[in-house]
């Protein structure tokens, strides 16, 4: 089939503008789970940069969860469907978003740092919150790695894409 | 535009399940009025509450000012060798996970592969 030139610009560029999304996602897919590892590691970091990650950490999964709305709202609308794999995924997802929600939201509680440099003083927090954050942070810690395993093949496709395309 | 809507509807899904924590801690009739963090005994206190003890002021006997300075951020404990495990611990666990389930998700798959293969055999198979 033959394409005009102005057709076969708006396909490379079509293609480019789709590399870039896809770019996007593997590198901060990877800063993410960088920042969740260290931000776990409390005992590494110490009590501050703990406490910035962690907020962090929840703005850039909000916009995570933003820039994969339409997988959400496709696999919502599927999850009736006979193919199992999307529906795993869609539990252990959403099992995930509301663990690192309330670990997120227990943590800014308890917060010993961050929140009172804000000027924000909560008062009569007790170790109600701080039980929610232990708990949610071990199940977050069973979670997000199979929520990376789950798409592995991906990540070793674009990893390796990448990998070429920068040895070019 | 696309994006700030589904920004929108992400915030809204938090926000729903922060609203469901709240609500759970609030109506959670667990150890709210305890002891305290530290323990049987003791109080913590948070943030900038207590900077300083007053001078001349007494501590009744009994009671115990474990640390009244500023808290430690500790911002250079991620230089100090000796925290290094925690960080490994963390590592070690997470690609443990990833590798059983990427062992899992083959294993499973080649299971499928083979039981199509060995329906597609019989249904190709002819009729003795």
């Amino acid at each position: 089939m033959a394409t005009s030139p102005a057709g076969s610009v708006s396909g490379a560029a079509r293609r480019r503008r789709i590399a870039a999304r896809t770019r996007l996602d593997f590198w901060f897919d990877g800063i993410l789970l960088l920042g969740y590892t260290l931000a776990y590691s409390y005992g590494f970091t110490g009590i501050g940069i703990h406490e910035w990650l962690g907020l962090g950490l929840g703005l850039a999964l909000l916009f995570h969860l933003a820039l994969h709305w339409d997988w959400v709202l496709r696999t919502t609308r599927k999850l009736t469907s006979p193919r199992g794999h999307d529906r795993v995924i869609w539990v252990v997802n959403l099992a995930l978003l509301v663990g690192m929600t309330l670990c997120i939201l227990s943590g800014i509680l308890i917060s010993r740092v961050a929140l009172p440099y804000l000027g924000i003083n909560l008062t009569r927090i007790g170790p109600f919150w701080s039980t929610v954050h232990d708990t949610t942070a071990e199940i977050t810690l069973g979670l997000v790695p199979v929520h990376v395993a789950l798409r592995w093949r991906w990540l070793v496709r674009i990893g390796r894409r990448l990998v070429a395309w920068r040895a070019r | 535009m696309k994006f700030l809507r589904h920004l929108a509807a992400a915030t809204l899904v938090v926000a729903a399940v922060v609203a469901a924590g709240l609500a759970w801690g609030h109506f959670d009739p667990g150890p709210l009025p305890g002891p305290g963090q530290g323990g049987p005994g003791q109080v913590v206190v948070r943030g900038q509450a207590v900077k300083r003890l007053p001078p001349g002021f007494k501590i009744r006997p009994g009671l115990r000012v474990i640390s009244i300075g500023p808290e430690n951020l500790g911002l250079t404990s991620m230089f100090q060798a000796v925290n290094l495990p925690v960080l490994r611990d963390t590592v070690e666990i997470e690609a443990g996970v990833i590798a059983a389930v990427v062992i899992l998700e083959i294993g499973q798959r080649r299971w499928r592969r083979a039981r199509r293969a060995r329906r597609l055999a019989d249904v190709t198979r002819p009729p003795r």
